[in-house]
């Protein structure tokens, strides 16, 4: 049931003017980057190399601080100092809303596929997941790695190592997913595979995608699109 | 299979198998020399206590600051006339070297003294005074293959061997025994002798027995100013060859521990620098910089522990061939004392923390992005 008047739906991520320079701002990266993200949005960040989509979904992700301007998730501003406002921790972000894919998947070779799936929960402390094998278990047969779940990073392919990575990332059910090039080094037919893969986890539990790519045909699957050009949104 | 925290960090560390089977043999090195050193000397001064508490020595009289004590025989008859004491024998002790191989305790025993009751006179008999006539320790014996009717010779004198004797205390057992009077001839401590051996009389009915050794204590002071009479504890751990032993095996060890220490620091600091990129993995995943500190100590303690564990089989492995050496095992028993096993543990744990705890730290403050981008 919808209403007319209804109050408009606050952005889960919202970013403000947001700049980062490096090298005490001889390099700017950002340049003045504002965007709503909704919750349960599949964005695309697209751009060339250097055009700074890779430090806004680092800002975005809360892995470094923004030089001026801020990122509120849930109209709360992330990190340390916001003009004396209640802000959130980014380990704290990261730890539960934010999940991380990567390009090169970052799996740890000492583990294996069902122990690298739980490493985020060991962060916290203490044993509050008990369940945690059952959980990584699950989510790789989600996957299609149930085969798979005592094998070493180096004994599986790009594409399920992939996998692994996704299911990582979603074990502490994260409102936000992150991943960056997720598809740069992968063969088409694992490219296809991993995007479904995301698009099945986005519809499936709303989970919010932000997908950073330089390929305009993936980001063409995205609900929005947005390009970078120079430290700026472009279109 | 479940991933614990502890499981993790111990996979971290076994991954590099051959670097740190090469850390673990550093570490058991210095813990193996902190063992062995420090188990030897605490093995040297249990034996000085087992000596003087099978003999049933109460308090011994010494000089009251010098560690290596003189004391005038003179005094005998003043310490017969305090009501506590029973029995004063005095004793001279001092090492010597028997053959270039074989250093041994010699002492100077009145004839009549009641540490001969703590003896067991396996073949011959005891010494008479006057005459240049030894008693061996059985292990001294062995070692130099004498017996009854031999000869040995001392500071350019022949004594003959009298009697094989056996003690409880390893440090007896591989001892000569010589006339007081010899000994002070040998020595050239006419009219002196390291110390009085002390048996007390029974507590009377009302004082504890503490009160009593203390009423002793305190009447030997106040009659001989300059002598204290310590109680045989006291005198074991007080004896200037004990204190030498202690101070030696503490310094040699703590070099060999600042070694090991310098060992797990390296090889953290290394494998933190490996997984600069696995480190900004887990940041990115909301692992706090004091969870990373704490992985990164936990490997290290972990190296020390297991270090120390090779340390001690190492340590425990030297003081029993210290132990069957002719050189040494008069003066060092095969066991482990409790205590330093507990301690060269604890030290190895603390080794682990401390040395880990830099490398710790400079993972922890690794920016997560920058991790990330490292190669």
């Amino acid at each position: 049931m919808s209403s007319a008047n209804a109050a408009p739906q606050p952005f889960l991520i919202e970013v403000r003017d947001l700049k980062k320079s490096y090298e005490n701002g001889t390099i700017e990266a950002l340049r003045g980057v504002s965007l709503g993200i909704a919750a349960g949005d599949f964005l695309a960040i697209t751009g060339a190399s250097g055009s700074g989509k890779s430090t806004l979904l680092h800002l975005l992700g809360g892995l470094d601080v923004a030089t001026e301007g801020s990122v509120l998730f849930r109209g709360q501003p992330l990190g340390t100092t916001h003009n004396g406002a209640a802000t959130l921790d980014l380990d704290t972000y990261r730890a539960r809303y934010a999940g991380f894919i990567f390009q090169s998947f970052h799996l740890l070779p000492a583990l294996t596929a069902l122990e690298n799936v739980q490493v985020p929960l060991l962060g916290h402390g203490g044993d509050r997941h008990a369940n945690r094998e059952e959980k990584a278990r699950a989510l790789l047969v989600e996957l299609g790695l149930e085969h798979r779940l005592r094998q070493y990073p180096t004994q599986l392919s790009a594409g399920e190592r992939q996998r692994v990575a996704i299911a990582r990332s979603l074990i502490h059910d994260p409102q936000v997913l992150l991943a960056d090039e997720p598809t740069g080094n992968l063969d088409s037919v694992n490219s296809a595979k991993i995007l479904e893969i995301l698009a099945q986890i986005q519809q499936r539990h709303g989970t919010t995608l932000i997908m950073v790519t330089h390929d305009l045909n993936i980001a063409a699957t995205a609900h929005r699109h947005v390009a970078m050009r120079d430290g700026r949104i472009c279109n | 299979m479940r991933l614990s925290f502890v499981g993790f960090a111990w996979r971290n560390v076994w991954r590099r198998r051959l670097r740190t089977a090469l850390t673990l043999c550093g570490i058991g090195m210095g813990i193996g020399a902190f063992v062995a050193l420090v188990g030897f000397s605490r093995s040297f001064e249990h034996a000085w206590l087992e000596m003087y508490e099978s003999a049933g020595t109460d308090l011994a009289v010494v000089q009251k600051t010098f560690l290596n004590t003189s004391v005038d025989q003179d005094v005998a008859v003043t310490l017969g006339k305090i009501p506590q004491i029973a029995t004063a024998a005095p004793m001279i002790f001092n090492m010597m070297a028997v053959t270039p191989e074989v250093n041994t305790l010699v002492y100077g025993w009145k004839a009549d003294t009641f540490e001969f009751s703590a003896l067991n006179i396996l073949s011959g008999r005891h010494f008479r005074e006057g005459q240049q006539e030894a008693l061996l320790g059985e292990l001294l014996a062995g070692s130099l293959n004498k017996k009854v009717g031999d000869t040995i010779d001392l500071q350019g004198s022949s004594f003959t061997v009298v009697g094989i004797y056996r003690s409880n205390s390893a440090l007896e057992s591989g001892a000569i025994i010589l006339p007081l009077d010899e000994m002070q001839n040998l020595s050239g401590m006419t009219g002196k002798v390291s110390a009085f051996h002390l048996q007390l009389k029974p507590a009377p009915p009302g004082i504890s027995p503490d009160q009593w050794r203390q009423q002793a204590e305190d009447a030997v002071e106040k009659q001989l100013p300059g002598l204290r009479a310590i109680p045989a504890a006291e005198r074991a751990s007080n004896n200037q060859l004990v204190v030498l032993a202690h101070a030696a095996a503490w310094g040699t060890s703590l070099i060999a521990l600042l070694v090991a220490a310098l060992g797990i620091a390296n090889t953290m600091a290394m494998s933190v620098f490996e997984r600069t990129k696995e480190i900004g993995v887990l940041r990115a995943m909301g692992w706090s910089r004091g969870r990373i500190m704490f992985l990164i100590l936990i490997e290290a303690s972990a190296l020390g522990a297991a270090g120390g564990l090779v340390g001690i089989l190492l340590g425990w492995g030297a003081l029993h061939a210290l132990a069957m050496l002719p050189q040494t095992a008069s003066i060092v028993a095969a066991g482990l004392p409790v205590m330093t096993l507990v301690e060269g543990l604890a030290m190895a744990a603390l080794v682990g923390v401390l040395a880990g705890s830099i490398p710790a730290w400079r993972g922890a403050q690794l920016s997560p992005v920058e991790a990330l981008r490292h190669e």
